[in-house]
């Protein structure tokens, strides 16, 4: 009776060792699931990000899968819009399985920190990121001031 | 007991490399006709040469890897650098050679092409 008690006590003890493995290896290697990407182009708009070099704006904005055809940009003053439809991706004589990514359009705008020189913005569309660097007006840049 | 200790500390040294960068899901959509399966993946930002795509064991694993490099001051911030990784299951009749990638204005696009005994056939009859 007690080599039958120890026998399961080796088994549970094998078990649990198995047990204290797979959690590791599910912590490791399999990430459980993976926050998903729900912020593609939204109803708020893409999301952007926006960096100040003292002598221009820089605006970067994620737009994966928008032609630059699809982009429409104005400028006002210090008035800045951007515009843009996605078309969905559906092709002829296809199933579809799964659409996450869907068609969307957006407008989104922003009133910029400094004035700017309209005629000296240029945009630029790669990998799915739309940059754009306006030069800030005479006034709005930034001056060495010399000590006499 | 050497051995042991050498696990643990290549355990920490993964676990340090993935808290720098965050890893999101990337949004895809899966089209399927007669010939082939095809996977859009929304990767903006991402370089071709930082895109891994392996299918091993029935298992396909895409990863790209995007770098937002800041100039001058930043204003604001929504996005950050990222690494988008999914993994999907493909069926076996999936002709693994075959596949191809292209990445255009920022989404991944996977051809993956069906073997040729998995496409459906018409099978006439025989006049008798």
């Amino acid at each position: 009776m007690w080599t039958r008690i120890r026998d399961f006590d080796r088994m549970f003890q094998a078990m649990d060792l198995l047990h204290s493995r797979l959690n590791g290896v599910v912590q490791n290697d399999v990430q459980p699931r993976l926050p998903a990407a729900a912020w593609g182009i939204t109803e708020s708009g893409p999301r952007t990000n926006m960096y100040d070099t003292g002598e221009t704006l820089e605006i970067r904005v994620e737009v994966p899968g928008i032609k630059k055809d699809d982009l429409n940009i104005k400028l006002q003053g210090n008035y800045l819009e951007i515009r843009g439809t996605r078309k969905a991706e559906s092709q002829e004589g296809f199933l579809t399985h799964r659409v996450e990514r869907g068609a969307t359009s957006f407008t989104r705008s922003f009133t910029l920190p400094s004035e700017v020189d309209s005629n000296k913005v240029e945009a630029t569309l790669k990998d799915g990121i739309l940059t754009l660097v306006l030069d800030k007006a005479e006034p709005a840049k930034p001056k060495q001031i010399a000590i006499n | 007991m050497s051995e042991r200790q050498d696990l643990t500390v290549r355990e920490e040294a993964l676990a340090e490399r993935n808290r720098q960068i965050s890893t999101v899901a990337p949004l895809v959509d899966i089209l399927e006709n007669d010939n082939e399966i095809l996977l859009f993946a929304d990767m903006p930002g991402v370089d071709k040469k930082d895109i891994s795509i392996n299918i091993d064991n029935g298992r396909l694993a895409l990863s790209g890897i995007r770098e937002v490099k800041p100039v001058g001051a930043v204003t604001w911030e929504e996005f950050g650098d990222v690494e988008y990784r999914r993994t999907f299951s493909v069926p076996q009749t999936i002709d693994v050679a075959g596949v191809n990638a292209e990445l255009k204005e920022g989404v991944l696009l996977l051809h993956l092409p069906k073997s040729e005994s998995a496409k459906p056939r018409q099978i006439e009859i025989k006049a008798g």
